[in-house]
């Protein structure tokens, strides 16, 4: 062979492998979780289908999950064409949307997932992304203790005194499903040792204070229940009221009353776990991701018989829970867009809707979607049912500042419980700084 | 004299045990099941179980921790010996000529103290025109670039304080350059030269951010890697599966550390003053 | 000996110069336009040009300065303590490293462990129901001691890093301790100085160079510490524990502020320049008089 004859084909050799490659669809997903595990079932289903061309086969990829979504930025932003289809989520919708393209849903899909939940993946009126999993908050509560509680006329009475010790009224335990965030405060207390010195556990309750958006998230739906939200139909920032007040206060006094533990302040969802399983709390507000690790018995064997999940508590405005999703969209960038468009739109079929939910996936579902997994997933049931009656997204939630806005929360609201800063300082300055992000 | 020499080993055990208390701790967890860690948070195990180390290196697994190990050995030795290389050199001119020292030398020691992540962007750009995103020399390169500082500065200061008159004596005898860099100066600086490789590579090793932002598939180091590992359902944390895989992604700069260690401490006696 | 020791000089640096400027020019002249730019990663290729409106707003934002103060302050704390600390124990094993030098090993164990991953580790060690420290402290004598909360965390990750970062100073002066050459100490000891004299006389002004690296390359890591605390508790409450680098990594990250970002590492950039600058001035002054 001559030298121009190898270089040819070399050329052509290369320029085959290139194609190859490229024909694929490639797919950026959440790892480590059940999220992971239920795209690759649904993978493995969409492969072995007969009219998924060779070129169209999907491949998955995927990201370290600490800085994912940092990386995820920086590809997006430089026009990386490394993947097809990517992860995204309801806060970081507008930060991504620049370079993402909107996508045709199955006809199905507004039967499968209702209008709620496939609103959390569009902006500006335009769909983004297929919702494949629906996340919110649960109130998680230990049933054992709760039974006693209200069985008990003596620790009735030790309620009532710090009841009105604490907040200025005597009140009577009632069950989780009826709880006002009232309720949750003096329930707390009662369970908390340095409280109540006859407690059985150390601790009320454990809430997640750490500096971190995520955290917001789960505060936010306190608040909310007082009528709190970010902005008003005008545009004004609404975030210095009587409700981020109320919401706010109450999680300083639980803390500085030692109702949670006193490393809350560097807590989040893995320690709240943690702390929980242990037997030591009586209750939180959890995200409903948490279900499995607080209820199966291998990672939680002390208490997963005994915990319970009903929404979280209500407030004089309603009861509420923050819903967000995430999902699956189109990189503007794509290779391959058609292969990616196929895959999409496939996966918002009621077929991959359902494969994806018995895989372990946590998709919120409507009508027959949901019956055929109500056995096989009983959990999913709630959620869907929560979503549409309790779900909420703040007024500019959606924004290309969404995520901006939680970061600047969590540092501010945390200033204030952790003695940094004052109740008007802090809501001053998230308020100021709101205006700046929601402009 | 006895008692002395007993008080001072009862020191470093304890200093060692100080020292090394989130190590043991670790070590220790990674051998409890999740179940264990929950029920039993000291630091005697119940029932100790491989599981953890199982879950890392499932053949089957989702990952494949062995192309991460790799991927980490390639770009950090890439990024530690290329500075030496570089900064041997041109850091016995600084120590014995002052060359540079105005400008070169706090530049380059300079970029320690910087986050170099404002770097990252340019980089990124400039790595996706040159094709080296997402490869091993790109992310090596780049580690090279961290070790600069370290190395040139400890190398300076160690031809700073070599005794002269060998020097002195080769370039009256018409040695070269070349001769008296690698015959004379080299074996001189070989403990400090030594000592820059294993910090270097520790500090290749253990880079995250770049390694984050540079490698999507084929070149993602460990320290990346591991933390696919770390997550559960929801986001959360296998404890017992995290503290495996820090143990396991420790455990090449922990060997290295130990085939190298004589060559640290005591022949710098011999090396160095003999002349 | 036919080249002149110009293009020596210049033979013997041009490979470092030029490694540098092939991986960083670049990026060096493009941070300089987005330093001087709005920039967001929506405009990463089409930034505006605002002129000096980036560095003012980094010098007038008090979290700036707050950040800077706490990493000064860490830097400080830490590296003094880890030198003092790798100095002593350096010293007061000697023996029992000439005799076991393996034994060294063990000793630098900690700072093999990527920091990252150490701050992982805290966050189960220092957990109230899961690690062992609350564990024995509640246990033993009843206390749950909040370790990190926004009174305490400060106090905590100090410990932590001199924690790590103390067998670093104790390899470099146990090295530097080593090659004293033994005809010194004899010479010394036939003149009757020994044990504390010896030390603080001799031994210690010997050390002396070896102590000011250790001190400038522990004081510079303390000033850019990002990954331990990063991992344990992010920018801390109320921003407690926000170092310098922390706030780089939050404005070019999580705010999308590229070009106050850069802006800031630019004026710590020439800051620390300066500092070495001076202060390699006056080292060359020193040794030419």
């Amino acid at each position: 062979m001559t030298f121009r004859k190898k270089m040819l084909t070399a050329t052509a050799l290369s320029a085959l492998m290139a194609t190859a490659a490229q024909a694929e669809v490639t797919v950026l997903g959440w790892p480590g979780g059940p999220e992971e595990e239920a795209l690759r079932a649904v993978t493995e289903i969409y492969n072995a289908k007969d009219d998924v061309a060779e070129e169209n086969k999907v491949e998955l990829l995927f990201f370290s999950r600490d800085g994912f979504f940092d990386k995820l930025q920086a590809d997006l932003a430089a026009g990386s064409d490394a993947f097809d289809v990517n992860l995204l989520a309801t806060y970081s919708i507008g930060r991504y949307a620049p370079y993402m393209e909107p996508i045709t849903l199955s006809g199905e899909a507004e039967g499968v997932f209702g209008d709620t939940v496939l609103s959390t993946m569009q902006f500006e009126g335009a769909q983004y992304g297929v919702p494949t999993d629906l996340s919110m908050h649960f109130l998680f509560f230990r049933s054992d203790l709760m039974e006693e509680l209200m069985g008990d006329e003596d620790a009735k009475a030790t309620y009532a005194a710090i009841s009105e010790e604490y907040l200025g009224t005597a009140m009577e335990p009632v069950a989780p499903d009826e709880m006002t965030w009232e309720d949750f405060a003096a329930t707390a207390l009662y369970f908390s040792r340095s409280v109540n010195p006859d407690s059985p556990t150390r601790y009320g309750t454990v809430l997640q204070m750490k500096n971190l958006l995520f955290n917001m998230m789960v505060f936010q739906s306190l608040p909310r229940a007082y009528g709190a939200d970010w902005m008003d139909a005008d545009g004004n920032i609404t975030v210095d009221s009587e409700a981020y007040r109320t919401g706010l206060e109450m999680y300083k006094m639980l803390y500085d009353a030692g109702a949670t533990p006193t490393d809350s302040l560097s807590y989040e969802f893995p320690e709240a776990n943690a702390a929980f399983t242990s037997g030591q709390v009586a209750m939180m507000v959890q995200w409903n991701g948490a279900s499995g690790a607080l209820t199966g018995a291998e990672s939680a064997p002390m208490t997963a018989d005994v915990t319970d999940s009903v929404a979280p508590p209500t407030g004089p405005e309603g009861r509420f829970t923050h819903i967000h999703g995430l999902g699956l969209g189109l990189n503007k960038n794509a290779q391959n867009p058609d292969g990616a468009k196929a895959f999409l739109e496939w996966l918002s079929t009621e077929e991959a809707a359902v494969a994806y939910a018995t895989a372990g996936g946590a998709p919120g579902l409507t009508g027959t979607a949901i019956e055929a997994v109500a056995e096989a997933r009983p959990d999913l049931v709630p959620l869907g049912e929560f979503a549409s009656n309790y779900g909420y997204v703040m007024n500019g939630a959606t924004g290309a500042n969404a995520l901006s806005i939680y970061e600047l929360q969590a540092q501010e609201f945390t200033g204030y419980w952790g003695d940094t800063q004052s109740l008007d300082e802090a809501l001053s300055a998230a308020e100021a700084g709101m205006a700046d992000l929601l402009k | 004299m006895r008692i002395a020499s007993l008080i001072r080993w009862i020191v470093f055990a304890l200093a060692a045990f100080i020292l090394n208390f989130p190590v043991i701790a670790t070590l220790i967890t990674s051998f409890k099941s999740n179940a264990e860690i929950s029920r039993n948070p000291g630091l005697c195990i119940r029932e100790p179980t491989l599981a953890n180390y199982a879950t890392v290196f499932d053949p089957a697994g989702r990952f494949d921790v062995w192309q991460f190990l790799g991927n980490s050995l390639t770009a950090a030795l890439i990024g530690t010996i290329l500075p030496i290389a570089l900064c041997f050199p041109a850091a016995w001119a600084m120590a014995r000529r002052g060359v540079g020292m105005n400008v070169l030398f706090p530049a380059a020691v300079n970029l320690r103290a910087l986050p170099l992540i404002v770097f990252a962007i340019p980089l990124y750009l400039m790595y996706q025109t040159l094709g080296l995103l997402d490869t091993k020399l790109g992310l090596g390169l780049i580690l090279a670039v961290v070790n600069i500082p370290i190395a040139l500065l400890i190398l300076t200061n160690t031809v700073r304080e070599l005794p002269y008159e060998l020097e002195e004596a080769a370039r009256m005898d018409g040695a070269s350059m070349a001769t008296l860099l690698f015959r004379i100066v080299l074996p001189m600086c070989r403990p400090a030269i030594v000592t820059v490789f294993i910090f270097g590579f520790i500090t290749a090793w253990n880079e995250f951010l770049f390694g984050l932002m540079l490698t999507t598939r084929d070149a993602v180091p460990i320290t990346v890697g591991a933390s696919f590992f770390f997550a559960s359902g929801g986001g959360g944390v296998q404890w017992g599966v995290a503290a495996a895989i820090i143990m396991v992604s420790a455990a090449p700069p922990v060997l290295l550390g130990l085939v190298m260690y004589r060559h640290i401490g005591g022949s710098m006696t011999g090396g160095a003053v003999k002349g | 000996m036919s080249l002149s020791q110009r293009s020596e000089n210049a033979i013997l640096t041009a490979p470092l110069v030029l490694f540098l400027l092939a991986l960083l020019g670049f990026p060096t002249v493009l941070d300089v336009i987005y330093s001087l730019s709005d920039v967001s990663f929506e405009t990463l290729r089409a930034p505006t040009f605002t002129g000096l409106d980036n560095f003012r707003a980094v010098l007038a934002d008090p979290d700036f300065w707050q950040a800077t103060w706490f990493s000064l302050k860490f830097a400080v704390l830490t590296s003094v303590a880890e030198c003092v600390l790798g100095l002593a124990l350096a010293i007061y094993f000697s023996p029992i490293l000439r005799r076991a030098p393996w034994m060294l090993a063990i000793l630098i164990m900690p700072m093999i462990i990527a920091p990252a991953m150490m701050g992982l580790m805290y966050r189960l060690v220092l957990h109230e129901f899961i690690g062992p420290l609350p564990n024995y402290l509640y246990n033993w004598f009843g206390v749950s001691y909040g370790f990190l909360t926004a009174q305490n965390v400060f106090k905590t990750i100090f410990v932590i890093e001199t924690l790590q970062w103390t067998p670093f100073a104790l390899l470099l002066f146990h090295m530097a301790y080593e090659s004293i050459p033994e005809d010194i100490r004899e010479a010394a000891s036939v003149d009757g100085t020994r044990g504390w004299r010896l030390l603080t006389r001799i031994e210690l002004p010997l050390m002396l160079p070896t102590l000011g690296v250790a001190l400038f390359i522990r004081f510079i890591d303390g000033f850019r510490v990002f990954d331990n605390i990063w991992t344990l508790t992010g920018t801390g409450p109320g921003g407690s524990t926000t170092s310098l680098s922390i706030y780089i990594y939050v404005a070019f990250f999580r705010s999308g502020e590229i070009g106050q970002a850069i802006a800031a590492s630019m004026i710590l950039f020439a800051a620390a320049f300066l500092v070495l600058f001076v202060a390699a001035r006056r080292g060359r002054g020193k040794e030419t008089a």
